[in-house]
This record gives structure tokens, sequence and C-alpha cells, in this order.
């Protein structure tokens, strides 16, 4: 994954790249036309003051003859050689290389070549003028480019990075809210201001979807909360018929049956109905109340009233107490958490096999024969349903899982020697 | 012996009347919260069953209303809302006992009877039922004169058989009184019929199993 920064960053660090190796022909292209122009203009005017300074010397004959001869030794760049014949030449410019012998190596030279008049004689006069290599100047610009290439992604990089201290800082900080946010809390997110138009944009659209979302699960709670309400009632009114009828004498043997066999998914429904009322109750954070408890006591009170279960099954139950779990929170919540591992416990495990209930530093654990491991991302869901039995209201483990997580306590499972260990460790405060 | 029960919802407490009336109790209804009071006004009982939610007020202004009276009419909360708080303060406020919907008419009955028994003012403790004699201070029985030893669950058994007389009770309804809320978490509850057994081996063993009575794939009766 690359970060949205660096993507910028590496394209303008090609593009950047590109023009200046573009740049470096260019720049050579026109160094070397303005050198050449201005060596020709140069020339230019060197041959015009040469003629005309010799027409106002008016030097005799033998005099030119001796000055031309010792211009042409002396003068290094430029020549006056007689032509013979008055043929109309036209100036021109020629570039040669040449073996320079004073810099021992092959120099390239700009020369003009023109004839001027002295005395109504005509003379060709060569100016020459040492020119920057070209692979000379290619380097140098080459070189100076490289440098500030070097510099510009220097400045590139340091920008970036404050760039992206300041200007993303408000992008992080809604990133931050939402990663923390959590939907059963039924609490909307507060974005700080910022004056970046696209942020503010983003944060006013989570803003709403939060609120839309908040909204609609609040509604759901309050749908299963009164719905789960409104079958009390009717769940009451059908256990108290189905007892008178139990009452009727003249009930036969297999309509008894039948009443009995009623009961069965009546008590069903009864805890479904019991446990999602319950569960809407500790969503809205309904148990306020605290004291110290000591789970070990609540553990051997719940052992008590399923005593008779443990015996049934013909289960090994025993005890391994390492230390002191006492903590603060709703009597009634650490009631229930613990009657509901316990009976877990209790309805998974093999005839004949053994619960083991760990009592620890601050952690309880519920240990009992299985044989494989369950799945473990589904476990503490509503209605994941991971056995056949019908007593299994479907939401035993789920209604652990919101009491750990509103009393800020973590609960594992795993699968270890074949058994399965549901663990609970409480959080100090 | 007079009951009066708030109730509002009709069917329910016309269920209630009638598996109470077997009993030598005398019954009385009312469904709102209005008569309800000028029931509890006018007249003495010994046991109120009290629904919280009745239409026109709230249940426990009734039960505020009897206590400030100076009244001792024995009160059982019936009520959907069984939170931890609601029992708290219905017992504060004065009520013995709280039942919570929804609820076998057989645990009622057993409460009822529980309730009324303290309420007579028995400095003895006793109840006797014609050879049997619970002493419920020291939770002993004896069957004319002999001692017989129960555990815990078989003395809660025949408590609730006698609240129950002449009542089937089904396997549910007993698991439910002796493991309360628990028990509705599991589908089985054979661990019943060991502790009936036992009981019923118990009061054999002087002559008087005769009362206790199975009902074939249904359930047990206490019958005099």
């Amino acid at each position: 994954m690359t970060k949205l920064l660096d993507k910028p960053f590496k394209a303008f660090t090609i593009y950047a790249l590109i023009i200046l190796l573009v740049s470096i022909p260019i720049y050579f292209l026109v160094v070397d036309w303005i050198w050449v122009t201005e060596i020709d203009d140069h020339h230019e005017m060197t041959m015009e003051r040469i003629e005309n300074r010799f027409k106002e010397a008016h030097l005799s004959g033998h005099d030119l003859e001796a000055i031309l001869n010792s211009w042409n030794m002396l003068q290094p760049s430029s020549s006056i050689m007689p032509i013979t014949e008055n043929i109309a030449r036209p100036d021109s410019i020629y570039e040669v290389t040449k073996y320079n012998e004073y810099e021992l190596e092959s120099d390239r030279f700009r020369g003009l070549q023109t004839v001027i008049e002295i005395d109504k004689k005509p003379y060709l006069l060569n100016i020459e003028t040492n020119v920057e290599e070209a692979y000379e100047t290619i380097f140098a610009i080459g070189l100076v480019t490289i440098l500030l290439y070097g510099l510009l992604v220097f400045g590139f990089i340091q920008l970036n990075r404050r760039i992206s201290k300041s200007a993303w800082k408000p992008f992080d900080n809604t990133l931050t809210k939402l990663k923390s946010f959590d939907l059963s809390l039924s609490k909307g997110v507060e974005f700080d201001e910022t004056d970046i138009e696209e942020f503010t944009e983003l944060n006013q659209a989570i803003t709403r979807l939060i609120a839309e979302n908040v909204n609609a699960y609040n509604q759901q709670k309050a749908f299963v909360a009164n719905a789960s309400h409104e079958l009390q009632t009717p769940i009451a009114l059908l256990k108290s018929k189905l007892d008178i009828l139990f009452q009727d004498e003249k009930l036969s043997a297999r309509q008894s049956e039948l009443v009995n066999a009623i009961q069965i998914p009546l008590a069903r429904l009864t805890r479904v109905n019991k446990n999602l009322l319950l569960l809407a109750r500790i969503d809205n954070s309904k148990f306020s109340d605290s004291s110290e408890i000591d789970f070990l006591e609540k553990i051997e009170k719940s052992e008590e009233l399923l005593q008779d279960y443990i015996s049934e099954r013909k289960l090994t139950y025993k005890k391994e107490i390492t230390g002191i779990a006492n903590v603060t929170c709703s009597l009634f919540l650490a009631e229930t958490l613990v009657n509901n591992l316990l009976s877990n416990a209790i309805r998974h495990s093999p005839v004949s096999g053994e619960i083991i209930v760990r009592i620890g530093e601050n952690e309880i654990a519920f240990l009992n024969s299985g044989v494989e491991r369950l799945k473990e991302e589904t476990l503490f869901k509503r209605f994941s349903i991971s056995t056949t039995e019908t007593t299994n209201s479907g939401l035993g483990l789920a209604i652990v899982k919101e009491i750990c997580k509103q009393n800020g306590w973590e609960i594992n499972y795993d699968f270890l020697d074949h058994f399965h260990i549901f663990s609970v460790r409480f959080s100090k405060f | 012996m007079k009951i009066l029960v708030i109730e509002d919802e009709k069917e329910l407490a016309s269920d209630i009347v009638h598996y109470l009336s077997g009993e030598n109790y005398r019954c009385e209804t009312a469904s709102d919260f209005a008569t309800a009071k000028e029931k509890v006004s006018l007249y003495q009982y010994d046991c109120i069953l009290l629904d919280l939610m009745l239409p026109g007020g709230d249940g426990f202004d009734i039960l505020e209303h009897l206590r400030s009276q100076n009244k001792q009419d024995g009160v059982i909360i019936i009520s959907a809302k069984d939170t931890l708080e609601d029992k708290i303060k219905g017992l504060n406020i004065g009520a013995d006992d709280y039942l919570a919907k929804p609820f076998h008419h057989s645990e009622l009955a057993a409460r009822i009877h529980s309730v009324i028994r303290r309420k007579q003012f028995d400095p003895s403790n006793l109840i006797i039922q014609n050879e049997i004699k619970i002493d419920l201070l020291s939770k002993t029985v004896q069957i004319e004169g002999n001692p017989i030893l129960l555990t815990k669950k078989e003395y809660d058994l025949l408590l609730f058989f006698i609240g129950n007389k002449n009542r089937v009770l089904s396997k549910s309804a007993l698991a439910e009184h002796l493991s309360g809320d628990v028990a509705d978490m599991f589908d089985s509850h054979d661990f019943v019929y060991a502790h009936v057994k036992n009981l019923k081996k118990k009061l054999n063993e002087q002559g008087y199993a005769g009362y206790l009575k199975t009902i074939y794939g249904t359930g047990y009766k206490w019958e005099i």
C-alpha cells in the first residue's frame, strides 16, 4: 500500500526528472547559439575595424607589406593575405576543429573569411576564435541540472512531510475517531473544525451517515425491546392456560403428553424472550448498580442452583482456586454472567464429561470437555446456534459478551486438550 | 381466606382464581388502579396479588397506600418487570414476595401459602397435615412423632406439594421451583424424578407414601 501523499510525490519526481533531462540539450542549443552568434558579431565588428583602420592609415606599399608580415606573424587569431584576383567573394563563416598546440588537444574554432580592400588591392582577412567544445558545455549543464534535481527532490520530500503534518491533520483526526467509533454505544461522532473544504465535506458526510446509522440501530433496538415486551403477556397467558388445562381430570394420557410436549417449546420461547429483554436492558445500560462482587461466592451459589443438572449428566465438577476475583459491578449482571457460563458448560458437556472452574487473580475461566474447536467468529453472536439442542436460546453467550463489554472485561474462547475454555479477564479499575 | 387478585389481564386473573378456587380461598379481582385502591382501602385480605403495570396507575402506589394505612395484608407482587431494582423496591415498600411473570400457578400457590402462613402469627411455626408435622423454624419433619431426615431439596418439594394439594404438578414446575431461574436453560429435568423418588421412599418408610401420587406421563400430585 502506498500512502496518499507518496503518489503525487512519485509523479512529481519523475516529471521533474524528464523535464530536467530534456532541458539539458535545450540549454546546450541555446547557450551554443548565443555563443556562436556573439562570436560572429564580434568577428564582423573586428573585420570592419581592421578595414577602416587600414584605410585611415594611408600606408605606403612597402610599409603595408612590412606591417602585414608582422601582423600575420604576431596576431594569433587573424591573418590578412593578399590575393591576386579581385573576385567578389562573399563573406564566409565556417567552423573547424584543429589541433591547438597550446592546449595539446583538438579544439573547435569559429572563423570569418572575407575580402577587404586596402589601397585598392584585395586582401583575404581571416579571423578565428576558439569556441567551447560541445561535450564540455553539455557536461557543465548536465552537472548543474543534476545538482538542481537533487535540490528539487530534497525540497519535495521536506514539503511533503510538512504538508502531510499540517494539511492532513484533520483527515488523521477523522480517521482516528472513525476507528474508535462503536455503533452499539449509540453515540454520534463529533469532528474538529477544519479550514479545508474537502475535509469539512467529508466530515459532514460521515456525521450524517453515522447519525442515520445510530438512528437505525436505535430503532432496531427499540423494536426488539418493544416486541419482546409485548410478547410477555401472551406468553404468561399461554403458560397459565396450560397449567389450568393440566389440572383437568378428564385429560387422557395422550392429551397430558401433548400438554407436556407444549411446555418444552414454551419454555424456550420464554427464555428467548427473557434474554432479548435482558439484552435490550444491558444495551441501554440499565444496570447501574454496583457493589463489590466476590466471584467465588457467586460461582458457589450458581453451582448449588445447577447441582442437579451437573449430577443428572454425571459430570465431574471441580474448582481450581489460585487467586481472588473480587470486582465491583452490578450484582445481577455478575450472577447472570456466572449462571450463563456455568450452564453453558453443563449443557455442552458430554454425559460423564468434566467441568473445571478456575478462579484466578482477576480472572475466571470455565472449562468443559468437548470434541472439537467451536467457530469463534460466530460464537458470541446472537442466535448463532452451534448445536441442535432446543433449549439453547442462542443468546446466552451474546449476553455474556454484552455484560463483559459493558464492564470493560475481556472474554475469550479457546480449545485446549479436549477442553472448551471460556475465560473472563476483569480489568482493574 | 380472602385473596385479592389485582391484574389487568382478565384472562390471567380468572386463571389464577380458577387455580386457587379448590383451596380454602375466596378470591376477588380488580383490573384497574381505581378499583384496586378502593378495594384495599375498604376491605382486609389475607393475601393481595399485585400487578405493577395497571391501567390508571402504578402498582407500587397501591402498596404504598396500603402500608401507609398500617394494613398488614400479605402482598405478592406479580409482574413482568423482573429487574433486581423493581424487586428490591417492591420488597422495601413492604411486599412479602415478588414473582416474575410468566410463572406456574403452582409456584404462585406455594408462595401464597407461605405468605399467609407467616402472617398468621403462629408462634410455633408449624404446618400440620394429618400425621405430618413440619417445623418451619428448624426445618424438620415428623410423621406421627417420628422424625424423618430430608435433604434440603426434598424438604422444599414437600412444602411445595403441601402448598398445592390435590393439584397436578408438572416436572417443569417442580424443576423451576427447585432451581429457580436457571431451570429454563435446560431441556431435561430428570433430576426431579430422583428427588421425588427419594422423598417418596422416606415417606414410605413411615408408611405414608400414599399422599404422593405419580401421574403417568404428566407429573405428581399430593392427594388428600
